[in-house]
């Protein structure tokens, strides 16, 4: 027994060992360069959009020997834990990236730069369509940029819709009404398979059928721009598809957030999905190289669909070196070679001449989501509607709504009305 | 450090007490041991409890400095949110499924393993593994895989005829998902059952089998009572765990507690309210309360062990 | 007895087979290529490939397996060595010694159990900031020098408090104090418990996520969790397969760590104890 004893000491030695070694070189962590300034840009996402952003920091260091950047990156829900936590602390990061989601949140609790006074001189924006530019305003103040540009889309697999005798509008100038889409989703249905993905479960979609009445999401107030009675008709629209069979059964609509893994289009349990085009290259890998995209159906003149940006690039208050950030900011988005390394990572380029540089020069799944983007550039309106803070909670409300309605927990009506009462309440904090 | 010996009775610096220096140690040596707890304690624990109890006070957007409300945050909690009692009930559903379930099994997994067979020791290894992996998000998604509709689980169940479709999806049985991961780690507890089981002595075993005690009465008057300080610990952390519950259901509902709020644990509407909400006071407040909870029912537990734990170290 | 011996391995095997399905499922998914990854439900891969390793080898994040590895293995092997020393010096002076306070200061160790992460993690945060220890590995390894884990300060009360008096007092006779007495007597008698320990803050501490996020920032400072999750972004295409296959690659010196420890687990104390 002593024997072990010993050799077991001999192990906390050698631990003991190891860990003072390696909280040694752990803990080294200055490596700003004397004299430079460091700022540091986080963003979400994967490998790929990681490695291209990354080569194009390098590229923007090389331009600016004066700047160093950090960079840190993380899944999209650890990203934000994680940014939440650091602005929180006291330690936020100079260049943030956000989403529709969080823009309104974080403008609100004053974590964003007003950077109007930095357009035209730091930040140059001349090459960015105003109708895209407005998707980085809060209230009338430029508070980020645009990092890209996407619009609502139908994903379909056209081997599912020939074989049930049905084309899709893919093209320029194609467009279908609600009825006819109805139609085609009812005839892929009668093949085995539903037409599409339940969508009533996002509010991304009802906002696009809400402009098609006119109406918006959310009013210029911050408050709630549609009533239950809008909310109900969606939301019927979608009952009667989903009687019909003609959309996803709720096992696999109450999986869907948008994401590959998640997708009933790509576990093949429909022919379609409705999304934004930014995903179109992540169904292609996913799903399989024939998928194809279409416009959302219409009964007017208004599409309902926007061009939006997918991310945008926002400088923090707090910074220490604004000027830098935005420098970097201004970079990632004008900057020709930086263009042409990102790609579309984060959607199609915002500057409209790196766009048709890159779309010019697109091969493959990047030609798909150009191609798409030019063949709806005629109809899709401009990126207002800002989702402000609260709008969070009221997304997901509405989805767990949702999920109480497919299940049949609770009715069309009284969900309709909960949706409303509670998102009131959400945004009126 | 050995002034406890070298100390005269009487003749020392500290106030004279009446109990002779040399067999019971002064209340230096046990601060003394106990310094680098309170360290942490005052410094890692203390202060951030103190902090997040005045925030459970204030609305704190994480972001602008917190303002005060008063009992705003908890009256809101208990009188206009349906969602946090609805959270409350799946989680003292999730409770009291998992924690005896959990516990049943290992104990009884670690009485056979207790038997003196070859490979004993590989298999004691081996159904400790889940516990390994169980925390990790890759195994909550491969679980989540499993139990889907089509997957393993749906497709074992319709084999036995009982066709309940994927469980993930479903939000009758979406819970049962999230409790089957926790008790299938139940290697951990297992294995300190086992420790325990190995400390009792095999002479109250031959001694209770030569007065005529069947298996049944063996494990009664001598396994359990013997197991009795482990099984509390057991108990008791096996709860607080299952209380604080998290990454499973967070995977297997992606984050949204779902379908229909069927896998809404408590854990999981607090993070949602102070994260993606930054309502950060009022998760803090759901926190306090979580922590009162866990708190008054530790303390039942150890109450109500006073009849049934038996501590052969401190034998009168 | 040869029946019964039957009957026993059977019982177990089954078990065995129930118990390490998801992890066989694990594993094939790791050999599987990215579209059957999540959506091909059968156990065995239709195609199997082992491109998701190669990936994983190729690095993440430009630093290799091996670099995460280590550093994961640095901060838990740490945080073993915090813990098995702060706590067992936490448990004695808990269990055996007596002094002004014992009784609430142990209630309260119990209580800081329940504290749920997520409300204390900010104002934690703030003192590593102002400490000027973010993005290093002292926020995950200091506080185990500090006995801040009450589960093995409880854990080992409770195995010191089933530990027979009469030890002690043997001990005391024969001139120890209550430092030597610790030191030759409770401690190697704490083996198992400190084994326990050791294992289990090894895997806790190897596994928590949320604590490696937040103060760990620059990649060259991830540990190997930290890096899988790169792999599942839901905004983007996630790869799974990679994922997989490096949890595969992480789960196997986990395994081996606990395999070579789990030996010192059961051996009784009582029984060396009294015939010692």
């Amino acid at each position: 027994m002593n024997g072990r004893f010993g050799g077991l000491r001999a192990g906390l030695v050698a631990m003991v060992a190891v860990t003072l070694a390696g909280l040694v070189t752990g803990c080294g962590g200055g490596d700003a360069a004397s004299g430079s300034t460091t700022i540091r840009f986080v963003w979400w996402g994967n490998e790929d959009r990681a490695k291209v952003t990354k080569a194009a920091v390098d590229l923007f260091m090389k331009d600016n020997p004066g700047i160093t950047v950090q960079t840190e990156y993380a899944a999209y829900d650890a990203y934000f834990q994680k940014l939440s936590t650091q602005v929180a602390g006291g330690a936020s990061p100079d260049l943030i990236q956000l989403d529709r989601a969080t823009l309104g949140e974080y403008q609100h609790r004053h974590v964003l730069e007003d950077l109007t006074s930095s357009v035209g001189k730091t930040i140059d924006v001349t090459g960015i369509a105003p109708t895209l530019l407005a998707g980085g305003q809060v209230e009338g103040k430029q508070y980020a940029v645009p990092g890209g540009q996407t619009t609502q889309m139908l994903a379909y697999d056209p081997a599912v819709f020939t074989k049930a005798g049905v084309e899709p509008p893919s093209g320029p100038g194609k467009s279908w009404t609600w009825a006819q889409f109805g139609e085609a989703l009812r005839k892929v249905a009668a093949t085995g398979v539903a037409g599409t993905t339940d969508f009533g479960w996002a509010i991304d979609w009802f906002e696009v059928w809400l402009h098609q009445q006119g109406k918006q999401l959310y009013g210029d107030d911050g408050k709630l721009g549609f009533t239950a009675a809008d909310l109900t008709r969606f939301w019927t629209l979608t009952g009667d598809l989903r009687a019909a069979k003609a959309v996803t059964a709720p096992e696999v609509t109450t999986k869907m957030d948008g994401s590959m893994p998640n997708s009933g289009l790509v576990t093949k349990h429909a022919g379609s999905e409705v999304n934004y085009d930014s995903s179109l290259t992540a169904y292609l890998s996913s799903y399989g190289p024939g998928i194809k995209a279409a416009p959302l159906p219409t009964d007017g003149t208004t599409s309902g669909m926007a061009a939006m940006p997918p991310v945008t690039f926002a400088v923090a208050q707090r910074s220490a070196h604004k000027d830098a950030a935005a420098k970097l900011l201004s970079f990632l988005v004008n900057n020709p070679e930086a263009g042409k390394l990102l790609g579309v990572a984060r959607g199609l380029p915002p500057n409209t001449a790196i766009r048709e540089q890159v779309c010019g020069a697109a091969q493959a799944a990047t030609k798909a989501v150009c191609d798409y983007e030019k063949s709806v550039a005629d109809r899709i309106g401009p990126a207002t509607g800002l989702w402000p803070t609260g709008s969070a909670a009221v997304k997901r409300d509405f989805q767990r709504v949702y999920d109480d309605v497919i299940f049949g927990r609770t009715s069309v009506a009284d969900g309709a009305a909960r949706v409303v009462q509670t998102a009131q309440q959400s945004l009126g904090s | 450090m050995t002034q406890a010996v070298l100390d005269r009775p009487g003749g020392s610096v500290k106030p004279a007490r009446p109990v002779p220096r040399r067999r019971r140690a002064g209340q230096g040596t046990g601060y003394l041991f106990l310094s680098p707890w309170l360290i942490g304690v005052l410094v890692l624990t203390i202060g951030p409890m103190i902090a997040s109890l005045y925030l459970s006070f204030t609305d704190y957007d994480l972001f602008d400095a917190p303002h005060w409300v008063g009992f705003d945050n908890y009256v809101t909690m208990f009188t206009r949110d349906d969602r946090f009692w609805h959270a409350t009930g799946v989680t003292a559903r999730y409770v009291g499924l998992s924690v005896p379930l959990k516990l049943g099994l290992a104990l009884a997994v670690a009485m056979l393993l207790n038997r003196a067979h070859r490979g004993a020791g590989l298999y004691r290894s081996a159904f400790y593994a889940p516990s390994l992996l169980g925390a990790s998000v890759s195994l909550a998604l491969v679980w989540r895989a499993m139990f889907s509709t089509g997957g393993t689980a749906d497709r074992v169940l319709a084999a036995f005829g009982l066709g309940t479709g994927g469980w993930v999806d479903r939000p009758q049985f979406a819970l049962l998902t999230v409790v089957a991961l926790a008790v299938w780690q139940f290697g951990a507890p297992m294995v300190i059952f086992l420790a325990g089981l190995k400390q009792i002595p095999k002479e109250l075993y031959e001694a209770a089998e030569l007065d005529g005690a069947g298996p049944v009465r063996r494990f009664r008057s001598v396994t359990l009572p013997m197991l009795s300080p482990v099984l509390l610990f057991n108990l008791v952390l096996e709860t607080i765990h299952a209380f604080q519950s998290f990454t499973g259901a967070f995977v297997v509902s992606s984050g949204r507690g779902g379908p229909s709020d069927s896998t809404l644990l408590y854990t999981l509407y607090l993070y949602q309210r102070g994260f993606t909400d930054f309502r950060m006071g009022f998760a803090s407040a759901m926190a306090w309360v979580l922590l009162v909870v866990i708190g008054v029912l530790t303390a039942l537990l150890f109450r109500g062990s006073r009849r049934w734990v038996f501590y052969a170290g401190e034998g009168r | 007895m040869t029946r019964r011996s039957w009957a026993w391995h059977l019982l177990m095997v089954v078990i065995l087979v129930v118990l390490l399905y998801p992890v066989g499922w694990l594993v094939s998914a790791s050999f599987k290529p990215a579209e059957e990854v999540l959506t091909g439900l059968s156990l065995l891969p239709s195609h199997p490939t082992g491109d998701n390793y190669t990936q994983v080898f190729g690095g993440v994040a430009g630093y290799s397996v091996w670099h995460y590895f280590a550093n994961s293995v640095v901060i838990s092997v740490g945080a073993v060595v915090g813990n098995v020393i702060s706590c067992s010096l936490a448990a004695y002076a808990f269990a055996r010694l007596h002094f002004r306070g014992r009784g609430p200061m142990f209630g309260f160790m119990l209580s800081t159990i329940m504290l749920p992460q997520h409300v204390v993690l900010i104002p934690q945060y703030v003192i590593f900031q102002k400490l000027g220890m973010v993005d290093t590995f002292w926020p995950l390894v200091l506080p185990k020098f500090l006995a801040t884990d009450a589960f093995f300060v409880f854990l080992m009360v409770q195995f010191i408090r089933a530990l027979p008096g009469e030890l002690d007092e043997a001990a005391t006779i024969d001139g120890c104090g209550p430092v030597r007495t610790f030191r030759y007597v409770i401690a190697p008698l704490l083996r198992p418990a400190l084994i326990t320990t050791a294992i289990f803050t090894f895997i806790w501490t190897w596994n928590d996520f949320f604590s490696q996020l937040i103060y760990l920032n620059d990649p060259g400072r991830f540990t190997l969790p930290l890096a899988l999750q790169i792999f599942v972004d839901q905004t983007s295409q996630s790869a799974f397969g990679p994922m997989f296959a490096m949890s595969v690659l992480a789960l196997l010196p986990i395994g081996l760590f606990f395999f070579a420890f789990q030996r010192y687990l059961v051996e009784g104390v009582a029984t060396s104890g009294l015939k010692g």
